[in-house]
């Protein structure tokens, strides 16, 4: 009986190990440093392929070093950052959203190495924005390395806007309705949004906000200075947000996600997209002529840019911060920065590429950055990670007509208050 | 040994009898069948519609997809969509690591749990009922109960985004739902069988191997192919432990793919038809087996 | 459980004077059993029962969920935080009760329908159980792309038979994004899904009614319903509970089908307990409260499960 018992355990064992080998994963058998990288999928997919001849590009000049990408999609790749950080399966490179709602819980939570030695070593203090290193030292520390500047704003189609006799680029948040309005009356769908995504939709919240609150306001409401419950801007912002839910979204906005209702922006089915820098290279990538595409910032009144940093962290527990440290100088390097951008078609943190050449549309960009007189971020960005599900959660609710705008901000600020 | 062969045997063969004799039924009873089989058509009709639509899908053209009806067959099959599936999916990768692991994890986890189900079936101890009761509690509870503690399980052994890390906890999971199957089954077996294996000098393991083993292979094998298939869609434990791109089993492909592509919809069709091809032939190879496996245990249970 | 444990010796159970004398024979007790339970105990105790005691344990701790981040013991606080101030918490609650309702009544009654029609000779009968159970065997998160794509408001099967149909109030309907109605649309996928498996096991089922007891029932001049009701029902019953058991098993952890087709959205209406907890787990970096849903989440599972095995084992002493 006992032989038997043990021939099963060695079975059992024998079967175990071949299975672990079975799993070789990123085992180093060629001798060079591996150097993880978890990065966001970028939304053109033209992008993604310059990033890999980028990394080619290093590894060709560093044969003792490897980079392994890995991409997601956006909530994958926050997700894959909430369950590796701070364990064994962290990368060495992380790529996160620098505000202090997505990047600011990592840097809290220690997951990422402060980076002052790299700082000094590679002289990154002047190849950066003052806005970008703003992002870096916001935390005490030198945490992450710029990565990008995203702006958002306003894509429009031409054509579609000229059907619907509107003239001119909307200039004031009333003229925007107002065109919204005489879309609509041409049987065209204003803008599109995807509402499975929550963030996409809470693009327009945040403009709306914006250009209720003014800059104070907004700010004051998204560090928790003031009371959603108190401000009647926020009443009204809720107010004209289900109006534009209600009567200027895609219909079906709710069921869908962002990509799904891009393609009726690229299908011209509708006229106005509000999206980031990158959505450039995706009008090209779907075969849009790009000649019928304007850009315009929402109109907030505030002169504020809607937009956000993006950086890219060395993780703490990283065994290869010196490598990890070297791409990251290469793929801010000027050289890697001016191809980047071509496909991005947006602002470089490097301070020495400037944007030249590009299409007209990349071109519109330049003023919309110049004329800026600050950023207003996105709020996935300003809060909380359980505030913003909250945040989404009644945005979802207004925007499908089951809570009145009114009580809106008091359910918002409930939840803030509990936590 | 010989009476393992019994029952099997004996029970399909049983099974035409009824059959011939209802064939030549009344008029009365033509008009109902005939009632019937229509019924079940459209019933059929109805079920596969999901999967004509997904097959359509899969084979226009975007320009198709847009402009035509969903209903409307792809008159000009779109292959490119497969290819361009397979170029941006990484399904190959995802599918070894989901054979992979179903290959170590079935048959392991089979033989553990039917290990334990012939202790509490087949010998005899204290509170024995107890630690069944026990065991088939953990079948009731959902996973996700234990998935943010299980993943810091697997962390502190290292073995995140490893096959090892995941076969484990499937294996686990698997346990009770096996266990307690095999536990009826097991039970159902006359006990003269181990009195006579016993007469006969045979021991705990003898008889659990040769013996009780041979007779319930075709709750094995239903087993098997459950579990087979259960393990190939399994979701929320892989999404949690396999973090890393190159370990994703189908699943978590389908849904990478479908975040990252929503709006290819022919590419995520195509997607998705590729990843059910394995699970499909599998079901069909064994069909037979499954079906006999459940009718031979109903008949024993 | 209490009864179970009642019967330390065989003699006072079911045992058969064969089984009484077999066990004689065998080395008794639990050091011969150990060789066989121990995998399976080390395996379960180590990854089941392990991390399902560090659950509840968590559940009384605040803890962001990062490693090396302090865990604070906060008492009941966060039973009380999912039970007054979560505003999504009675949805989930409520979602996972109507859920486990509608699974124990559409998919088994349907399931049932199917076998018993299947049961009888038919042209084609294998094709026609083979189509039905096919859903049974794909991934659920396959089967949830296969349905929103089929629930998409633009391009699905809805909006085109609308407009094939001249049906616009057909392609206005949100499937998945009206907040009444997204539930409902997910749990028709999972009937698609589940009701080939029903009729699976209960056709293995009816192959133990005796066809003889029918015949004779036919000889006594039974209706189809009273063979039904007296001959096939009662073969039917150690089935029927199999299918209960697994059917309340699978649609409390449903999850898949979530978050494939609806991510618990929109506004959180489709939100069950099980991701609910993953969610406040791993979205919102809330350890302690996921970890409180989840312990929630398994004492209703016992509240259900005890009794029930309870019950069983007191058939199974009487039987």
């Amino acid at each position: 009986m006992r032989a038997h018992s043990k021939a099963a355990a060695l079975l059992v064992s024998a079967v175990t190990v071949a299975g672990l080998a079975g799993c070789a994963g990123g085992g180093s058998d060629s001798g060079k440093t591996e150097v993880t990288w978890f990065k966001l999928t970028e939304t053109a997919e033209t992008a993604n392929a310059t990033i890999k001849e980028v990394i080619a590009d290093f590894e060709e000049a560093n044969p003792d070093i490897d980079i392994v990408l890995e991409e997601r999609s956006t909530d994958a790749h926050k997700d894959a950052l909430r369950t590796t950080l701070g364990t064994s399966g962290a990368p060495d490179i992380f790529f996160s959203w620098a505000g202090p709602g997505l990047g600011g819980e990592f840097i809290e939570a220690g997951a990422s190495l402060d980076l002052a030695e790299y700082y000094e070593e590679y002289g990154w203090e002047e190849r950066f924005s003052e806005a970008a290193m703003g992002t870096v030292t916001q935390y005490g520390g030198y945490d992450g390395v710029p990565y990008t500047q995203r702006g958002e704003a306003l894509f429009y189609n031409k054509e579609l806007f000229a059907e619907a006799g509107i003239d001119a680029a909307p200039t004031s948040y009333d003229e925007l309705v107002a065109a919204a309005e005489k879309l609509t009356a041409a049987g065209i769908t204003p803008i599109q949004f995807g509402g499975t995504v929550n963030w996409h939709v809470m693009r327009l919240l945040d403009s709306i906000l914006e250009t209720k609150c003014g800059e104070d306001g907004y700010q004051a409401l998204v560090s928790g200075e003031a009371s959603w419950a108190d401000e009647e801007c926020v009443t009204e912002t809720f107010t004209e947000f289900q109006t534009w839910t209600s009567e200027y979204l895609n219909p079906g906005f709710i069921s869908i996600n962002n990509d799904e209702s891009s393609a009726l922006f690229f299908g011209g089915e509708a006229a106005m997209a509000l999206e980031g820098d990158w959505f450039n290279q995706s009008v090209r990538d779907n075969g849009m002529d790009e000649a019928s595409v304007g850009v315009f910032p929402f109109p907030t009144g505030t002169g504020r840019i809607y937009g956000f940093n993006e950086n890219n962290y060395i993780s703490a527990n990283s065994e290869h911060p010196d490598e990890a440290a070297k791409f990251l100088d290469y793929i801010t390097s000027e050289e890697a920065q001016e191809k980047l951008i071509d496909a991005f078609g947006s602002q470089s943190v490097n301070v020495n590429v400037k944007p030249e050449g590009g299409s007209e549309l990349d071109q519109a960009w330049t003023p919309i950055f110049e004329n800026a007189t600050g950023v207003y971020m996105n709020n996935d960005q300003n809060l909380s990670l359980a505030q913003t599900t909250e945040y989404w959660r009644i945005q979802n609710l207004v925007a499908t007509g089951q809570l009145d705008p009114e009580d809106a901000g008091a359910e918002f600020q409930k939840f803030i208050d509990q936590s | 040994m010989s009476l393992s062969t019994v029952p099997p045997a004996a029970v399909p063969a049983a099974a035409p009898k009824p059959r011939r004799k209802a064939r030549f039924g009344s008029g009365k009873h033509d008009y109902v069948r005939a009632g019937l089989w229509i019924a079940l058509l459209f019933a059929v009709f109805i079920w596969t519609i999901p999967l004509i639509f997904m097959i359509f899908t899969s084979l226009k053209s975007e320009a198709d997809i847009f402009g035509t009806p969903a209903f409307v067959p792809p008159w000009n099959p779109e292959w490119g969509n497969y290819v361009s599936a397979l170029d941006r999916g990484n399904l190959l990768n995802a599918g070894a690591n989901s054979l992979i692991i179903a290959v170590f994890k079935v048959p392991i986890g089979l033989l553990i749990s039917a290990a334990a189900a012939f202790a509490l079936a087949r010998l005899k101890f204290r509170r024995q009922r107890l630690l069944m009761g026990v065991i088939a509690m953990g079948a009731m509870v959902p996973i996700q109960v234990a998935i943010a503690p299980l993943f810091q399980v697997i962390m502190g052994l290292n073995l995140l985004s490893t096959h090892v890390g995941v076969i484990l906890p499937y294996i686990a999971f698997g346990l009770p739902y096996q266990t307690f199957i095999m536990y009826g089954f097991f039970r159902a077996i006359p006990v003269e069988i181990d009195e006579s294996a016993r007469m006969d000098g045979a021991g705990n393991w003898r008889l659990f191997l040769q013996i009780i083993l041979p007779l319930s292979l075709p709750a094995l094998a239903a087993l098997f192919i459950l579990d087979f298939v259960a393990t190939w869609n399994e979701y929320s434990i892989a999404l949690a432990l396999l973090q890393s791109q190159d370990s994703w089993t189908i699943p978590l492909a389908i849904q990478g793919f479908q975040s990252q592509f929503t709006s290819s919809y022919g590419p995520l069709n195509a997607f998705t038809i590729m990843s059910v091809f394995p699970v499909l032939i599998v079901y069909l190879m064994f069909q037979r087996y499954f079906v006999e496996g459940a009718f031979a245990g109903a008949v024993k249970g | 459980m209490s009864t179970s444990t009642a019967p330390p010796r065989p003699r006072s159970t079911s045992g058969s004077r064969a089984q009484r004398r077999a066990a004689k024979v065998s080395k008794t007790g639990f050091i011969a059993a150990l060789p066989f339970l121990a995998p399976a105990l080390a395996a379960y105790l180590v990854f089941v029962v392990g991390p399902m005691i560090e659950s509840v344990r968590i559940s009384f701790f605040e803890w962001s969920g990062f490693q090396g981040a302090p865990q604070e013991f906060v008492g009941f606080k966060n039973y009380v935080r999912i039970f007054t101030q979560d505003p999504v918490f009675w949805t989930a609650l409520s979602n996972t009760i109507i859920w486990v309702l509608l699974s124990l009544v559409i998919p088994v009654a349907l399931g049932l329908t199917l076998a018993v029609a299947l049961n009888r000779p038919l042209f084609g009968r294998n094709a026609f159980r083979s189509l039905f159970y096919i859903p049974g065997v794909l991934a659920p998160i396959a089967i949830a792309n296969m349905w929103r794509w089929m629930y998409n408001p633009n391009f699905g099967v809805g909006a085109t038979l609308a407009e094939l149909f001249n049906l616009p109030w057909l392609g206005e309907i949100q499937w998945l994004g009206d907040q009444r109605l997204a539930l409902y649309s997910i749990f028709a996928a999972f009937v698609w899904q589940i009701a080939g498996t029903n009729m699976v096991l209960f056709l293995a089922g009816l192959q133990s009614v005796v066809p003889e007891h029918i015949e004779a029932a036919k000889l006594d001049g039974a209706s189809g319903w009273q063979i039904f009701r007296n001959v096939t029902f009662p073969a039917l019953r150690p089935i029927t509970v199999i299918v209960v058991v697994l059917t309340i098993i699978n649609s409390i952890k449903v999850f898949d089908l979530i978050v494939g087709m609806t991510g618990g959205g929109p506004a959180q209406k489709t939100q069950v307990l099980a991701l609910w907890s993953f969610t406040q787990s791993f979205g919102n970096n809330e350890y302690g409260m996921g970890n409180a849903i989840a312990t929630v989440l398994l004492i209703i599972t016992l509240i259900i499960v005890v009794p029930y095995m309870v019950w069983t084992a007191r058939q199974e002493k009487n039987s």
